[in-house]
C-alpha cells in the first residue's frame, strides 16, 4: 500500500528533478561558473595562489584516481610524473629556449613516456609490490634530479621561470598570464577539460574494460582483454595528466626544486583521492581542493595544523571509507528515502 | 686500498644490520597482515628522540635509553594496531589500512616537529669517541655495540620464531591466518602480539641510528624507504631474505660513499629494487606469495 498514486507521480517528479540535478551537462557548467566567479571572489594573491595550486593538484589526484580507481593499480609515482613534467617543460624552455606551449607538450609527453616505463612493472606485479616498486621509482627521479647537478642545479633549484607568454586573440586584448586570475582560468580550465575528457573516457567501454582488469584480471583475460595492453594505457594517461600539471606547476611558482617532487608528495595526492573518494572522478577533485586548503584554513592554529591534518586523514579512513563523496552520497540517499516515503505514509 | 675496503665493509655491515632491524619489523607486519605500515618510520624516529632525552637525562645511560625506546616503540604498536588496523582489518580493503598509517605518519612527525623542533640534534652517545684500532682499520665502540645489539636481537627474534611455539603460531598465521584459526591460534593475539615485536625492533634501532642519522622529526623517512627496497629485495614477508637484503644495503651505502658518490646510494638502491622486481619478483629467497607477482 505504500506505493500510492500520489506518491508514484511525486517520485517521478523527484526522479525527474533529480536526473536534471545529476544530469553531468547541467553539473559541468556550474563547475565552468565556479572556476569563473571564484578568482573574482579570493582577490588577494595569498588566496590565488592556493586556487592555482587547488587546480595543479586537482591534476594530480584525477590523474592518480584514473590508474588507481579505475584500473586498480596502487601507483605511489605520481609525485616523479609531475617532478619529470615539470623539469622537462622548465628546462627546454630555460636552456633551448622553446615556447611554452611547446615544452608543455614536451613535457606532458615525457611524463607519459615515464609511465609506459613504470607500466613495464605494473604488467607484471600486482597490489603492495606494484607499490613499492612505484615508490622506487619517485624515489630515483627524486634523486636523480637532486644529483645531476650540472642539468637541473640540485638542491639550489631553478629560479626565475616565466609564465606562459600572453595569449593574443586578434580584435581582442592580449591575456596575460602573469596577472594570477588569468592562471587560474588556464589551470582551472585545463584541470576541467581533463576531467570532462577523463569522464567521457570511464563512461566508455574503455572504462568498462579497466574495471574488470581491476575486479578480477584473470576473467577480464579469459574475455579476450588484453590486460598488459590496457594497464600500460592506464599509466599513460595518469601520467601524462600528472606532468601537466607539474609543467603548470613550474610555471606558476617560478621557481623550481627537487623537494616540490619528494616522494611525500605522492603520499598526500593519495591522500586526495581516498579522502575524497577512489573510484570517482569528483570524489578526488573534492579531495583535493579540501587537503590543499584545509592547511591553510588551519594557519591560525600554527604549528598543530599539519597535526590535525594527519588526524583528520586518519579518521576519513577509518570513518567513511568510501571518501567523502559516498558518505555524502549515502547522506543524500537517506534524505531521498525519507522525503519519498512520507506522503505514502500520511495517506493510509 | 684493502683496508679501505675492509674499513668501509664494517661501516656497511654496522649501517646494514640495522636497517635490517627496521625491515625485519616491515617484513614481519607485512607477514602477517599482508599491510604496509608507513607509520613505521615514525617509531624509528621516535625511538632515537626518546633515546637520545633518556641519555641526556641519566647523564649518559645509554643503555637505558636503549630500552626505553623499545618499550615506547612497542606502545606506539599496540596504539596503532588496536586503533588503526584491528578496526580496518575486516573490510577486505587493502588500500584503507596503508592510507590511514600515511595520516598517522604526517601526525606523528607533526607533532615531534611541535616538540623537538626541525633544527638536526647531534646525538653523541657515550661510546661515539671511544675508538678501537684494529690494523689500519677503524672503529667506535658504538659501531661495535650496533653490531652486538643487533647480531643478538636478530638471533633472538630467528630462535623465536623458529623454536617457540608462539613463534611457530606467527608463521602459521604468516602463512595462512584462517587455518591457523582453524589449529586454535587466535590471529588477532598474534597480529597484536606481531605489531608490538615490530614497533619495539623499530624503537629500539631508532635508538641505536639516533647517533648515525642527522635526527629530525623527518630522519624516518629516507630510512624506511630504503627498508622497503630492502623488504622486497628480500622478499616480503622473509626473514633470512632481509637479513641478507639489509646487509647489502648496507654495503651499497658504504662503498657508494667511498668510491662513487654519496648521492647515487639511493639511485642504486632503488635501481637494484627494480631489477629484482623485473628478474625475481619474489625476493632473493623465495616464498611463494603467487597473488602478488
Amino acid at each position: 500500500m505504500k506505493m500510492s498514486s500520489p506518491a508514484t507521480i511525486e517520485s517521478s517528479v523527484l526522479a525527474t528533478a533529480s536526473t536534471f540535478l545529476s544530469s553531468r551537462r547541467l553539473w559541468l557548467v556550474v563547475a565552468a561558473i565556479a572556476i569563473g566567479l571564484v578568482p573574482m571572489i579570493f582577490s588577494g594573491s595569498y588566496w590565488r595562489t592556493n586556487l592555482i595550486i587547488c587546480a595543479v593538484n586537482v591534476l594530480l589526484a584525477i590523474g592518480l584516481d584514473f590508474v588507481l580507481g579505475y584500473a586498480g593499480q596502487l601507483n605511489l609515482g605520481q609525485s616523479a610524473f609531475a617532478g619529470i613534467g615539470a623539469y622537462a617543460s622548465t628546462l627546454l624552455i630555460t636552456k633551448l629556449g622553446v615556447p611554452f606551449w611547446i615544452a608543455f607538450a614536451c613535457g606532458v609527453l615525457l611524463a607519459a613516456l615515464a609511465g609506459m616505463l613504470l607500466s613495464i612493472f605494473a604488467v607484471r606485479l600486482r597490489g603492495h609490490y606494484l607499490a613499492i616498486a612505484s615508490l622506487g621509482f619517485a624515489v630515483i627521479t627524486y634523486q636523480v634530479l637532486l644529483n645531476w647537478i650540472s642539468l637541473t642545479q640540485g638542491p639550489l633549484g631553478i629560479y626565475g621561470i616565466a609564465p606562459p607568454p600572453p595569449l593574443t586573440i586578434p580584435g581582442l586584448p592580449s591575456i596575460s598570464f602573469s596577472n594570477t586570475a588569468n592562471f587560474f582560468y588556464l589551470t582551472g580550465g585545463f584541470a576541467l577539460l581533463t576531467y570532462i575528457l577523463l569522464d567521457q573516457l570511464v563512461r566508455s567501454p574503455v572504462g568498462e574494460t579497466l574495471a574488470a582488469i581491476r575486479e578480477d584480471e584473470v576473467s577480464a583475460a579469459s574475455l579476450g582483454i588484453n590486460c598488459q595492453k590496457w594497464k600500460v594505457f592506464a599509466f599513460v594517461v595518469s601520467s601524462a595528466v600528472a606532468g601537466a600539471g607539474g609543467c603548470f606547476y613550474a610555471s606558476f611558482v617560478g621557481t623550481l626544486v627537487p623537494d616540490a617532487f619528494f616522494i611525500t608528495e605522492s603520499f598526500s595526492v593519495l591522500a586526495m583521492v581516498i579522502v575524497g573518494g577512489m573510484g570517482t572522478l569528483i570524489g578526488p577533485v573534492v579531495g583535493a581542493i579540501l587537503l590543499t586548503v584545509l592547511p591553510e584554513l588551519l594557519r591560525g592554529i600554527g604549528d598543530l595544523r599539519l597535526i590535525v591534518y594527519g588526524v583528520s586523514v586518519t579518521l576519513v579512513v577509518l570513518f567513511m571509507p568510501g571518501g567523502i563523496v559516498q558518505a555524502v552520497r549515502l547522506i543524500a540517499a537517506v534524505l531521498r528515502r525519507r522525503f519519498t516515503d512520507r506522503p505514502a505514509s500520511t495517506n493510509p | 686500498m684493502l683496508t679501505v675496503i675492509l674499513q668501509q665493509g664494517i661501516n656497511g655491515l654496522v649501517v646494514g644490520s640495522l636497517y635490517v632491524l627496521v625491515a625485519l619489523g616491515l617484513t614481519l607486519i607485512y607477514g602477517v597482515l599482508v599491510q604496509i605500515n608507513f607509520a613505521h618510520a615514525d617509531i624509528v624516529t621516535l625511538g632515537a628522540f626518546v633515546a637520545y632525552f633518556v641519555t641526556h637525562l641519566l647523564s649518559g645511560n645509554y643503555f637505558a635509553g636503549i630500552a626505553i625506546a623499545l618499550i615506547v616503540g612497542g606502545a606506539l604498536g599496540w596504539l596503532l594496531n588496536t586503533a588503526i588496523f584491528a578496526p580496518l582489518r575486516d573490510r577486505g580493503n587493502e588500500l584503507l589500512p596503508l592510507i590511514a598509517t600515511i595520516g598517522v605518519s604526517i601526525m606523528l612527525q607533526n607533532a615531534m616537529l611541535l616538540m623537538f623542533g626541525p633544527i638536526p640534534y647531534a646525538f653523541d652517545t657515550p661510546y661515539s669517541n671511544h675508538v678501537i684500532r684494529f690494523g689500519g682499520i677503524f672503529f667506535t665502540v658504538q659501531n661495535l655495540l650496533i653490531i652486538v645489539v643487533s647480531t643478538i636481537t636478530i638471533g633472538l627474534l630467528y630462535a623465536f620464531m623458529k623454536f617457540t611455539f608462539v613463534g611457530k603460531a606467527l608463521r602459521a598465521v604468516s602463512q595462512d591466518r584462517e587455518t591457523a584459526g582453524l589449529m586454535g591460534i587466535n590471529p588477532n593475539y598474534i597480529i597484536m602480539l606481531t605489531f608490538i615485536i615490530a614497533s619495539a625492533l623499530a624503537g629500539m634501532s631508532g635508538a641505536l641510528l639516533g647517533p648515525v642519522l642527522v635526527l629530525t622529526p623527518f630522519a624516518g623517512t629516507s630510512v624506511i624507504v630504503k627498508a622497503f627496497a630492502i623488504v622486497i629485495i628480500g622478499g616480503f614477508g622473509n626473514v633470512e631474505g632481509t637479513i641478507i637484503a639489509g646487509l647489502i644495503v648496507g654495503l651499497i651505502e658504504s662503498y657508494t660513499t667511498q668510491f662513487l658518490d654519496p648521492g647515487l646510494i639511493d639511485i642504486i638502491v632503488f635501481a637494484l629494487l627494480l631489477l629484482t622486481l623485473a628478474v625475481r619478483p619474489t625476493g632473493l629467497i623465495a616464498e611463494r606469495r603467487d597473488e602478488n607477482v
